[in-house]
């Protein structure tokens, strides 16, 4: 049985192998090997792939407004989220429970509810193809799930601390910014990581509303090039697939630990929605 | 605790009273009794407006233009339900629907099924912290990048399975693996399971290690086989787990996209779409927007009824244990 499961490892990572060998071949090189198993001559050939890939359809500029969506839109929505859940869980605010209701529902759709008229809306209201409506977008769909988990974890936070940090004249906003957020740093990070990797992975939304250069996530681009495989040569476009892959992948080495426990949070939020 | 927060409370009293005092005169002032009242409603007011504009306007937006025609250059024209039953009779909404069966299956069998027997070996197994992480390295991968990686393995001429199949003289079996329908939708079935194995496996595992071991080693000191244990002991406890399990990849078989998209998309002839794909294509390709707003409603109501069904059953089961 072990011996099973060793076996199917290894077949696990043979798909990435293939990549990362054929990403270091030139393209005459692929073409003309007898094998695609063969060992790449000149393994160096892999910069000059991924350098060829950021500057073919797109992928360099892709790469760098992924990154600003995720830690823009991830770090937004997980403020936006926090300020909500302080006041649900510790303000007087009426209808709490409605409030959190009315927002983790935007969770429960199927994203093909939301394509249509927020294409109409884009175009409406000139957000179409724009870095800022990229932001509004990836903050709002980032928000509802933040929301469930710092509400919950809010509301472990002991109220005695509140209630010192009142006598000592501090202010609701205050109590929020000095003592809850600070508190609440390691939902915090697990989210970010969570928002980050999800908004970076989108392809669809990254379709519909940006189209130029510089606009359009990396995703769309990479499904781009995809589109001329046989053209470009597969070296490049694997080598593109690891250069859109390299930030999430780096993320999971660095802290996977963190990321597992984001899924079982997942888990636990989807249990909770339905 | 209780008898402890009585003294507190009437020290907080005592030590607002200059406080109170402020309080009266803002509250003399109506400006300031209002800003106080409004003050918590501020700190939701981004998050509403943000899901409100770009969440739940859009979903409420998309069943009114379901009943319309409308090609994103004029208004759109009320048609009344001509969508929804247009459909009933287009081949290529029946072949999605069809596909998300499949879609549905393989990942039941492919991925609930083989997870779960995994997460039993390697729950016991001392490479377990290593074979995780190996198993689920590609769910770190984006759906796009999962589909340009396994259209290198999988397309006819350049693909490396075909060369490899040919290199070890097993030249018959190669395939058209994703143009010959159904075999393209299996064919993408396999590339979801590498990406999507690893995450089931961890969630079996968190909940296999909330299962007590005394009831197992009881059943193994009655004799149990290791198939009657896991049969009978192992998966009634797992059962909260695997209804969570189950559930997501209920929903997720409805909503694959991306690597269809990018493997064949939902080629040739549209022969590999899921409903996804086509409300997508319909929309996006096409330009038949109230046509693709109609296959949103019919996927968004197929999948909540599936999961109302799916959770009552399972609710009901709970009951009768």
């Amino acid at each position: 049985m072990t011996v099973l499961v060793g076996i199917l490892a290894v077949a696990w990572l043979l798909p990435l192998w293939l990549v990362v060998v054929t990403a270091m071949k030139s393209t005459p090189e692929y073409f003309h090997d007898a094998s695609q198993w063969s060992l790449p001559e000149d393994p160096l050939q892999l910069f000059a792939n991924v350098r060829d890939a950021w500057f073919t359809s797109g992928m360099g500029a892709g790469f760098m407004a992924s990154l600003l969506y995720g830690v823009v839109a991830g770090g937004l929505a997980i403020l936006f989220a926090s300020l909500g859940a302080y006041s649900i869980t510790r303000l007087r605010i009426r209808w709490p429970f409605f409030w959190f209701v009315l927002v983790f529902s935007g969770t429960i759709f199927p994203f093909q509810m939301y394509l249509i008229p927020l294409f109409k809306l884009y175009q409406d209201t000139g957000l179409y193809d724009t870095q800022l409506g990229m932001i509004l977008f990836y903050t709002a769909i980032a928000l509802p799930f933040c929301l469930f988990v710092m509400r919950g974890y809010f509301a472990t936070i002991p109220r005695e601390l509140q209630e010192a940090a009142r006598i000592d004249g501090c202010s609701d906003f205050g109590i929020f910014w000095r003592i809850i957020l600070p508190l609440s740093w390691s939902p915090i990070a697990v989210l970010f990581l969570f928002q980050f990797t999800w908004i970076w992975n989108d392809l669809l939304f990254g379709l519909v509303l940006s189209t130029s250069d510089g606009v359009r996530p990396i995703t769309p681009s990479l499904a781009g090039l995809q589109g001329q495989f046989a053209h470009s040569g597969p070296p490049l476009v694997l080598a593109a697939a690891l250069l859109a892959t390299l930030p999430t992948i780096m993320l999971f080495l660095l802290l996977g630990r963190y990321m597992m426990r984001g899924l079982t949070l997942t888990a636990a939020g989807r249990a909770g929605s339905e | 605790m209780a008898s402890d927060a009585k003294p507190r409370k009437a020290n907080a009293g005592k030590a607002t009273a200059p406080e109170g005092t402020e309080v009266a005169a803002e509250a003399s002032r109506p400006f300031g009794r209002l800003a106080a009242a409004a003050a918590p409603y501020l700190y939701v007011t981004p998050m509403v407006l943000l899901v409100g504009v770009f969440l739940l306007f859009p979903a409420a937006d998309t069943i009114w233009l379901s009943l319309t025609k409308w090609n994103g250059i004029y208004p759109p024209t009320f048609i009344g339900f001509d969508n929804y039953l247009n459909l009933r009779t287009d081949p290529a909404f029946i072949t999605a629907c069809l596909n998300t069966v499949y879609w549905i299956a393989g990942l039941m069998l492919l991925q609930v099924a083989l997870g779960l027997a995994l997460a039993v070996l390697l729950n016991t197994s001392p490479l377990a912290e290593l074979y995780k992480r190996i198993l689920y390295l590609p769910a770190a991968i984006s759906g796009a990048a999962i589909g340009v990686i396994w259209y290198a393995i999988f397309n006819n001429q350049l693909g490396i399975l075909n060369a490899a199949l040919r290199f070890v003289g097993l030249g018959d079996l190669a395939q058209a693996w994703l143009t010959t329908p159904p075999l393209n939708t299996f064919s993408m079935i396999v590339a979801a399971v590498w990406q999507g194995l690893g995450p089931t496996i961890i969630l079996f595992l968190v909940g296999l290690q909330t299962i007590p071991r005394d009831p197992i080693e009881a059943a193994q000191t009655d004799g149990a086989n290791a198939w009657q244990v896991f049969r009978y002991v192992t998966l009634p406890l797992l059962r909260p787990i695997t209804v969570v399990v189950v559930g997501i990849n209920l929903i997720n078989s409805f909503k694959v996209f991306d690597i269809i998209w990018t493997m064949t998309q939902g080629g040739p002839y549209r022969s590999s779409e899921t409903l996804a794909v086509t409300m997508y294509r319909e929309s996006f390709v096409s330009f038949q927007f109230g046509y693709g707003a109609s296959v949103a409603m019919v996927l968004t109501v197929v999948a909540f009824a599936v999961a109302v069904f799916y959770i009552r059953a399972m609710f009901q089961r709970l009951e009768v244990q």
